[in-house]
């Protein structure tokens, strides 16, 4: 374990008198105290309810997750939550990365507005943004209104209630998690790398695929791992832009808890679905420093 | 040990923007269905119920939390009963427009009980919530009066309505779909068809009337037999989340047909102006239920106010504003509306929810529901 260091650390000598803990540190103790009250607590207590809460009766503890597992609607649920997170992460890195490519290369005033442009975005609502998407997609939306008055087609194409649609959705809201720390990254890389493969002759793709790309990489992988897990926990914007087939699993934990009342299996699925997550960010840590990738952010 | 250290700023980043995304609209409940709980003993009369109908107890001074679902809803019983009410008594009404089973049992849980009076679905009040909701104070509500099997031990119904086959009489180019036949027949009309994205909805029970079986035979559901139905039509049903959704998709005419709340096919055609029509042949009637959470500091208040809206001079008043109720038989609806209610409409292919059997059997419906519909 890292030993906790004075305040001049960078000196070496301790200060004089000092208290070991910096006091500024002491104002995190709201934050934490808040962490803890308003998100320990109800997690011990959704853990424990999934354990003790049971619809009927029963002396095993883990007869809620027997339930669980016991339904291959709830499997088929659990595979497209994780499918859909993939994909949509898929489709963030294919946008992202050569947006923040592109962001890194222009001029500091253009890089500002593509900043602006990607963040616009979190200015609105998740839930206005989804309206909006529905808007644009539906039979009689704006874009299926403009191809059937335009003889285009003769009926409208399916643009809502398809995977489609949700991926739509989804990744205008989670461009940002990609795109932020793999610009992070990138601005952190020193322009004369590149310039010196070009100097010893590498043509310019050899060179940013030798170079530029290995070196960017910890940004991809923060960008990737930050927005699979965001999008794992969807519920919104599938449910309003996608097809049964997209259904994911957070649709079935509010069903549980808002319309039957069984909060025994909604937390049940809750706690399944954290323990998913934490099990891909372990895996993950293995192959990232994620302090790295993520303390970047800070430099931003 | 130290990956777990290191994964802690991830963490830290992703529950606060997991939280961030967390929040969704959540669906728009229901109203419900009579219930099959055997009828208890009539109500000892008590001299005081005349006098709640038209003198009901003076309580200047006390704060009632009246919860509802909204909108036009909410507005018609606001105008009907709440206003009218607060005039004769002094009370103070406090309205909260989201009304919830998972709210009103996450107060009792917590001990902070803020709603006294609550407008529930039919899937909730029944003796399954006998820990969370007061007993109905039938000394203070006509119990005789109510439709028989809408007053329980735990509620009592507040409005009637049915959830019925709407078209859109331009997509069906005139011709008059009959009942649930023709909504599952594409081939006859064809079109899109809107459900309830909810097991207990009444898919279930639409799918079987549709397949020729009598409204007095649909409990207990034969599940397999819906679902087989229901997967002749699979890749034509768009689901609704809200009555509002049901109401734009059927108005705009991206379904043709659509199982919806009565309410909301009047408002689609009187408000929107939409060719909307109804099918009241195997239309369900059922009710929206008013509940008194356990715990609330205002019981007899919340009790007397419930006695009041029952009572046949008070019961259908909403009716003025809205085409929803009366559920006291000898109340008269609004003359305006008396023809477009679920009450008026009722024939010998009328049917009825089993609420109980329902709600005992949710998991089993909604395992049934998910396996069909992700499938």
């Amino acid at each position: 374990m890292r030993q906790l260091r004075p305040v001049n650390a960078r000196s070496g000598r301790r200060s004089r008198e000092g208290p070991i803990v910096n006091r500024w540190a002491l104002l995190a103790i709201l934050p934490i105290a808040f962490l803890g009250a308003f998100f320990l607590v109800p997690l011990v207590v959704v853990s424990l309810r999934s354990v003790t809460d049971f619809a009927k009766p029963t002396g095993d503890a883990f007869a809620n997750y027997g339930r669980f597992f016991a339904s291959a609607a709830n499997l088929r649920v659990l595979g497209n939550t994780f499918w859909v997170a993939t994909l949509s992460t898929v489709v963030c890195l294919a946008l992202g990365y050569p947006y923040a490519y592109l962001m890194n290369i222009v001029r500091p005033r253009v890089a500002g507005l593509l900043l602006i442009a990607v963040l616009l975005p979190f200015w609105s609502s998740l839930l206005v943004r989804t309206y909006a998407w529905q808007v644009i997609l539906r039979d009689t939306g704006i874009i299926n209104t403009f191809l059937l008055d335009s003889k285009v087609v003769d009926e409208p194409i399916p643009l809502i209630r398809t995977t489609l649609g949700v991926m739509l959705g989804m990744s205008q809201i989670l461009l940002p998690f990609m795109v932020l720390p793999i610009y992070a990254v990138m601005r952190r890389i020193d322009p004369e790398y590149t310039k010196a493969a070009a100097n010893l002759g590498a043509p310019p793709f050899a060179a940013f695929r030798r170079v530029f790309l290995p070196l960017s990489l910890p940004g991809v992988l923060a960008g990737t791992l930050l927005v699979f897990v965001l999008a794992l926990g969807f519920y919104i914007t599938p449910a309003l832009l996608g097809s049964p087939k997209d259904t994911m699993i957070s649709q079935f934990i509010a069903s549980a808890v808002q319309q039957r009342l069984d909060w025994g299996i909604g937390s049940t699925m809750a706690v399944i679905l954290m323990g998913l997550t934490f099990a891909v960010l372990v895996i993950a840590s293995r192959f990232i420093r994620l302090r790295d990738a993520f303390g970047s952010l800070e430099e931003s | 040990m130290t990956s777990w250290r290191r994964l802690s700023p991830l963490i830290a980043a992703g529950v606060s923007l997991v939280a961030a995304c967390g929040g969704g609209a959540s669906l728009s409940p229901t109203v419900g269905p009579p219930e099959s709980t055997a009828p208890e003993s009539a109500a000892p009369t008590m001299a005081p119920m005349a006098d709640i109908c038209t003198n009901p107890p003076k309580a200047a001074g006390t704060t009632l939390t009246f919860a509802s679902y909204g909108g036009a809803y909410q507005e018609a019983q606001r105008k009907g009963w709440l206003e009218p009410y607060a005039a004769l008594t002094g009370v103070t009404f406090q309205e909260s427009e989201d009304s919830s089973n998972a709210t009103i049992k996450a107060q009792v849980e917590a001990g902070q009980v803020t709603w006294d009076i609550v407008d529930v679905g039919n899937d909730f009040g029944l003796d399954a919530q006998a820990d969370i909701l007061e007993p109905i104070d039938y000394t203070m509500v006509p119990k005789d009066e109510i439709l028989d099997g809408f007053a329980g031990t735990y509620r009592v119904a507040d409005i009637t309505y049915g959830v019925v086959l709407g078209y859109n009489t331009e997509k069906t180019a005139g011709q008059v779909p009959e009942g649930w036949a023709d909504f599952f027949d594409t081939t006859k009309f064809p079109g899109k068809r809107g459900f309830w994205d909810y097991s207990a909805g009444g898919i279930f029970e639409f799918a079987l009337l549709a397949d020729g079986v009598a409204p007095k035979d649909l409990y207990p559901l034969d599940l397999p037999r819906a679902t087989t139905k229901l997967d002749t039509i699979k890749n034509d049903i768009v689901f609704w989340g809200s009555g509002a959704e049901s109401q734009d998709l059927l108005g705009k005419g991206e379904v043709a047909m659509a199982m919806i709340w009565n309410g909301r096919a009047y408002s689609a055609k009187n408000i929107d102006k939409k060719p909307v029509a109804i099918q009241w042949n195997q239309q369900i009637v059922t009710a929206d239920y008013f509940v008194v959470p356990k715990g609330t500091p205002n019981k007899d208040a919340a009790m007397a106010f419930i006695g009041w809206a029952s009572c046949k001079e008070n019961n259908a008043a909403p009716s003025k504003y809205i085409p929803y109720g009366p559920t006291n038989k000898l109340a008269t609806a609004d003359p305006s509306k008396v023809a477009e209610l679920s009450v008026s409409n009722i024939n010998d292919t009328t049917a009825y929810f089993d609420d109980t059997w329902v709600v005992e059997n949710a998991q089993l419906l909604e395992d049934a529901y998910q396996e069909w519909k992700t499938r």
